[in-house]
Order: C-alpha cells, then sequence, then structure tokens
C-alpha cells in the first residue's frame, strides 16, 4: 500500500458545501478584499497627496504680488509697445532712461559702454511681469534702490486684487512678480531679492556634477567589472563587497567631513569646484558600483558562454558583450547617483561652498556655490522676498531632478526589455 | 519509514561499473582516422571527481553522439575538448586530448586559440542581442577579420540551412528569429571562425520536433566538412545522427561503439538498461 493510500485513509472525508445561499461568503470576501485594498492604499495615497500638496506651495510661492515705490525707475511696458524679438532689453532701457529724463546721447553712451551696461544690469531688472498697471504681460523696470512697501502671496494678490489695485498711490507700483523667469536662471547673486539670481548656483552644480560623473562612472564601472568578471572569490573580494554596501549608507556629512580634511586641507585645493567633486564622487561611487554590478550580473551567462565559445578573450569578453548589455542598467544606476549628488548639502557645506558668489566659477579651482547651498542660503535670510527667490530655486532643483528620474524610467523601459 | 517503491527498487538493482571497468569497444577507431584523441581524462570540480580516466578517440568528418544519464559527466567531457571548463573555478585537469596533434592542454597552448579551432553549440540558442549579420560576424571580428564580411556571413549562413530565411532579415535582432532559426543562427556563428570541429550541447533539447528536425538533417550536412560531437538525452537523435555513440554512467565511459551496434546489440547491462529507457 502506498503512502498516499494511507493518507486517504486516515483523513475524514472533506466537507464540501459549493452552495453560498444568498452568497453571504462571497459577500463577505469582497468585503475583506475592499478593506484590505484601501488599507494598503492609504498610504499611497497620502504620499501622493503630500506631493501634490509640495508642488502647490513651492509653485505657488514662487509667485507673489508687489507693491513698491520706485526710486529711479519704476515705468512699465506693454508687452505690445513694437518690441522686436530679441531687441527688447536694450528697447525696454531705452525707454526707462528716457522715462528718467537722460537724452539720446546719454543713453547711446549708456548702451554703447559694457561697463555702463553692466552697471545697468546690476542695479536694474528688466522684467516680464504678469500683470502690472492693471493690464497683462508689461515689462516693469525695477531698481535695487526701490523701496519695497508690501509683498503679497499669490492668492492674497487674486482675492483682494480690487481692492489692493485702488490702494495704489501716484508714484507706486503694484505688479504680479513670477520670480522664477529666464533671466532667473541668468542672474548672480545679490543682497536684494528681486535682483537675486541662479546662475552661480547652477553653473556651479553642473560644473561639479560633470565633474562627479567623469570621476566616478569609469572608477565605478571599473570596480564593478573587476568584481563581477575578474575577481576570485576570496575572504579579499567578500571584504570588499561588504564595505561596498556600508559604504553606500553612510551618511553624507561623513563624506563631507572626509572631503574637508583630505581634498580641501590635506591637498590643499581648499573650497573649489574640484574638492566639491571629489568628495560627492566618494559617495556617489559605491551606489554607481552596486548599480553596475546588478547590472552585469544580469547579463545573461549564456552570452558569456557564446563568446568564449567564439574564443573570445576576457576582455574582448567585458567589451563586446558585458559592457554593451549591461549599458542601460548601469545609465540608470549612473543617472540615479547623480541625482542624489545633486541634491546634497551637508558634505558642500563642510567642504567649504560658499553661500553668496556672486559670479559664475571660472574653472575646477575657483570658488563656487550649488543649487542646494544656494537655496539653504536663501530660506536663511529675513527678508519675506527671498521665500520667493528660494521656491523658484527649489523648482528648478525639483524639475532638473524630475528630468533625471525621467531619463533613468525611459532608459529602463527603452533597453530593459531587449537583455 | 517508506516503502520503496517500484522506481527504487530498480534502481538500486541496476549494477554499479566497477573501479577499473574497461570501455567496450568495436570497431575502434584509428589513431590516424581520429581528429581528437582523448587518453586516461580525469577531471575534478575542486574534490569532485567529475571524471575518472575516459579514454575516446573522435573519428574526423563523423559524428559522434555522448549519451548517458544526468550528471553523468558527457556535458563536463565535451566541454574540456574546447577548454570551456578553464572558465569554472577550481577545475583540475589530468590525462591527455590531443586535437590534430597538438596537445591541447600542454603548457604552451593558448585556451582561446583552441576555442576558436573547435566550435561550440550550446542547449539554449543564445544569440547575441545583435542583429543576424552582426551575431554571424562576431567570431571573425574577434580575430580583426579583414576579408569579405558579406561573403563569410552568407556561406556560414548557408552551411548552417539559415540564408533562405534570413537573407531579407540580416539586419533585423537575432532574437527576433524562431527558436529553431535561432539555434541555426548560434551554428552559423561558431561555423563562421571556420573551426573543424563542432561540440554540440543537447542543442535540440529546448526545440519543437519539427525545428529538431531541420537540425538533424543540418548535422548530417556539416559532417561532410566538419567533426560533430554531440550530447544528447535523445535515444531516437543519437540513433539518427550520429555514426558512433558512446554511452556514460557516473563520469565512466562503459561503451563506445558504431551507434546501430550499440542500440540494437548492448555489450554492457547499464548499456542495455539505459538505451532501453530503464533508467535516465
Amino acid at each position: 500500500m502506498s503512502d498516499g493510500q494511507r493518507l486517504a485513509e486516515q483523513l475524514p472525508p472533506a466537507k464540501v458545501d459549493m452552495f453560498d445561499p444568498g452568497g453571504a461568503n462571497t459577500r463577505r470576501r469582497a468585503r475583506n478584499r475592499r478593506l484590505f485594498t484601501w488599507v494598503t492604499g492609504l498610504p499611497i495615497i497620502l504620499a501622493i497627496g503630500l506631493l501634490a500638496i509640495l508642488l502647490f506651495d513651492i509653485v505657488t510661492d514662487s509667485f507673489s504680488w508687489q507693491l513698491i515705490e520706485p526710486r529711479n525707475s519704476g515705468v512699465s511696458f506693454s508687452l505690445g509697445d513694437g518690441f522686436r524679438f530679441g531687441g527688447t532689453w536694450e528697447r525696454v532701457v531705452t525707454l526707462d532712461l528716457q522715462a528718467q529724463g537722460r537724452d539720446q546721447q546719454e543713453i547711446a553712451a549708456t548702451l554703447g559702454d559694457p561697463e555702463a551696461r553692466r552697471v545697468y544690469g546690476a542695479r536694474n531688472r528688466v522684467e516680464l511681469m504678469l500683470w502690472a498697471e492693471g493690464m497683462p504681460l508689461r515689462y516693469v523696470v525695477t531698481s535695487s534702490r526701490d523701496k519695497h512697501l508690501e509683498d503679497y502671496t499669490l492668492a492674497q494678490g487674486f482675492s483682494r486684487r480690487a481692492e489692493l489695485e485702488s490702494a495704489v498711490e501716484p508714484g507706486q507700483l503694484f505688479y504680479l512678480n513670477p520670480w522664477l523667469d529666464l533671466a532667473f536662471f541668468a542672474k548672480n547673486a545679490s543682497r536684494t531679492a528681486t535682483m537675486a539670481g541662479l546662475g552661480p548656483a547652477l553653473a556651479g552644480s553642473i560644473m561639479v556634477i560633470l565633474l562627479v560623473i567623469l570621476i566616478s562612472v569609469p572608477l565605478g564601472v571599473g570596480a564593478a567589472v573587476y568584481l563581477e568578471e575578474y575577481a576570485t572569490d576570496t575572504w579579499f573580494s567578500r571584504l570588499i563587497e561588504l564595505n561596498l554596501n556600508n559604504l553606500a549608507g553612510v551618511p553624507s556629512v561623513v563624506y563631507g567631513i572626509l572631503g574637508l580634511s583630505v581634498f580641501v586641507r590635506g591637498i590643499g585645493l581648499g573650497p573649489v569646484v574640484l574638492a566639491a567633486a571629489l568628495t560627492l564622487s566618494l559617495l556617489v561611487v559605491p551606489v554607481v558600483v552596486i548599480a553596475a554590478r546588478e547590472a552585469i550580473r544580469a547579463v545573461p551567462g549564456t552570452l558569456r558562454q557564446a563568446a568564449y565559445g567564439l574564443g573570445a578573450t576576457r576582455s574582448q569578453v567585458v567589451g563586446k558583450v558585458v559592457l554593451p548589455n549591461a549599458i542601460a542598467g548601469i545609465t540608470t544606476g549612473v543617472v540615479l547617483a547623480v541625482a542624489r549628488a545633486l541634491g546634497e548639502t551637508a558634505p558642500l557645506l563642510l567642504v567649504g561652498a560658499a553661500a553668496f558668489v556672486p559670479r559664475l566659477p571660472d574653472g575646477i579651482m575657483s570658488i563656487f556655490t550649488a543649487l542646494p547651498i544656494q537655496i539653504y542660503a536663501w530660506v536663511s535670510e529675513n527678508d519675506v522676498e527671498f521665500t520667493h527667490v528660494a521656491s523658484a530655486a527649489i523648482a528648478v532643483l525639483l524639475a532638473i531632478l524630475f528630468v533625471l528620474y525621467a531619463i533613468a524610467f525611459w532608459l529602463r523601459r527603452r533597453f530593459g526589455r531587449t537583455a | 519509514m517508506t516503502t520503496p517503491t517500484e522506481i527504487d527498487v530498480r534502481r538500486a538493482a541496476a549494477p554499479r561499473l566497477a573501479d577499473d571497468h574497461q570501455t567496450i569497444r568495436t570497431d575502434p577507431v584509428a589513431a590516424g582516422d581520429s581528429v581528437v584523441n582523448i587518453t586516461d581524462l580525469k577531471l575534478w570540480y575542486g574534490t569532485f571527481q567529475a571524471l575518472h580516466g575516459v579514454t575516446l578517440n573522435v573519428p574526423r568528418n563523423k559524428v559522434t553522439a555522448l549519451i548517458g544519464a544526468s550528471g553523468c559527466g558527457k556535458s563536463t567531457l565535451l566541454r574540456t575538448i574546447n577548454r570551456m571548463n578553464d572558465l569554472v573555478s577550481g577545475v583540475t585537469v589530468e590525462g591527455q586530448i590531443v586535437y590534430d596533434g597538438v596537445e591541447l592542454y600542454g603548457s604552451d597552448v593558448d585556451p582561446v586559440e583552441v576555442r576558436r579551432r573547435i566550435g561550440m553549440v550550446f542547449q539554449k540558442a543564445n544569440p547575441f542581442p545583435k542583429s543576424v549579420y552582426e551575431n554571424v560576424a562576431f567570431g571573425p571580428r574577434l580575430v580583426g577579420f579583414k576579408g569579405d564580411m558579406d561573403a563569410l556571413v552568407e556561406r556560414a549562413l548557408k552551411s548552417a540551412a539559415l540564408w533562405d530565411e534570413v537573407n531579407d532579415k540580416l539586419r533585423q535582432s537575432g532574437l527576433g528569429l524562431s527558436g529553431g532559426q535561432q539555434q541555426r543562427l548560434c551554428i552559423a556563428r561558431a561555423l563562421a571562425t571556420e573551426p573543424s570541429v563542432l561540440l554540440m550541447d543537447e542543442p535540440t533539447s529546448a526545440l519543437d520536433p519539427m525545428a529538431t528536425d531541420k537540425i538533424e538533417r543540418l548535422i548530417d550536412e556539416l559532417k561532410r566538412h566538419y567533426t560533430v560531437i554531440i550530447v544528447t538525452h535523445n535515444m531516437q537523435q543519437a540513433g539518427r545522427v550520429s555514426d558512433r555513440t558512446a554511452f556514460m554512467h557516473v563520469g565512466r565511459l562503459v561503451e563506445e561503439r558504431p551507434t546501430d551496434q550499440i542500440f540494437t546489440n548492448p555489450k554492457h547491462e547499464m548499456t542495455e538498461r539505459y538505451v532501453s529507457g530503464h533508467f535516465g
């Protein structure tokens, strides 16, 4: 007698009742399922809600209604006042200087002299305001010496616009300021909120990130190739593996301290772009190694075998089979790691990124600032107008991160299925 | 305590091979007619011995089939012939394999060069995620082939009986072909490096009968120019395609004879049980 038969004899016959009078059982199960769906779905709904609030807050904060009392300028010009495409800035400046009572010769001299242009640009802001003097889209020239009277949020301005506009006295100007505009990307840092821009921070971040990619991709991918394709399984390679996973989890501020003592002071680079890039590379390399190893491991062993079987050397297998098939995964890992580095603040603070940099970095040995540092500095300002500047900068940072994550997502979709 | 099943009983009754088992051969292949001579080959994975002294002469321009139950060492034996086992860490090989007068495991032999002369086709079709053309051109490109690549690719695809089906889609991905076509693409890829011996490790085990039939016909064609060694689990296949068959059991070569003899008149009891489907 087989085991199966004996077991069947020992067990009582199963109570089979397929009938569900009135559908009570089915209803109970459906209810449980609905409950389960809600309980597990709630955190996701919560997360999406919070994200929406964050985005809404940042976007609305980067607009504000302002009431100012112009000193040296304060003229507004309609978009339709015969502006040619391209020559807008000169045209507005000409009109502004005319309104200040300069004659044609003086105006030509100001516009013709690079130094005079620079001084004008440093003191005055030519801005396409969304709403000014009762009309949409008007150019407004403001000066850093203008008297800023009031600052209303977007919502306040809309709900009380009629009241606020009627209270504008002669000589005052009331407009809807889009803090995040094209000029915002180019302007330098300034003590005046209306004059402050993202130029040096953006340039600094881009330089640092490009250097980080240049440093960490060869190192990280090289290490991953070594560990996956060349290293034999010894205590040494296991130690490296263990440390890699731990390094990826070390708080970034620790890397900042390391960067400060090694690159800034030890080698004596000082608080420059290169030191920041090296420090962030320390942070990024373990992440790149882990991502690249996973991508390399995902390349089917049968492809390696095929290449070896055709007489490929180890380096040919790596170069012609492994890396081409792992490139999507590696790139995705690099993009995600770079996105992380882009948002890192603590290491840069320690390495000595400056809070106020009035000009673009002119090389890898130049002092610099970066997006998160600039945001941190602006948030710390007392002036309420800097809230809007900070919000605009946060919106830019989030947009860049969004683009990077979208690239990673696209790469995964594009190349993920061919492997 | 479970009672032994009928299968267990039959297994237990299966005779063990004696440690000093001598391979049974009839019509042995003369050394002069053979292209690969394996002499007393022993192989260890770490401390586990997978091959216990295998001696086999592989006749030129013939198909030799290696059969045996899973784990008997037939794939291992196949992989020693083009030194693919070198890629597994912890492998030690003892004994001799002579190919065209060269001792393959000699200290001055480059395993990469060995693999270029002794091609291999794997159990699962493994084309690279590249175009059909690039798949075939892969091997020649490795050695920096400077000649007429188009002609070489065409010749290899024709030899693999695939040209007529893919000549209008050479630039399309090799992964877009059917399973059988992919396997023939892999054969074409192996032929493109112009080897003289082709090792096949269960090349049709993942294919349907129609695709299998095509590959078997192809193998029959290939032996005019190549020496083929094929590992198979399918005894009908061994009977159909091979000229000589070697039956292996637990790392030993039990019987090595012309195929029709081994299937109609097996000498060793193990062989008889295996070819009649009692185990394996």
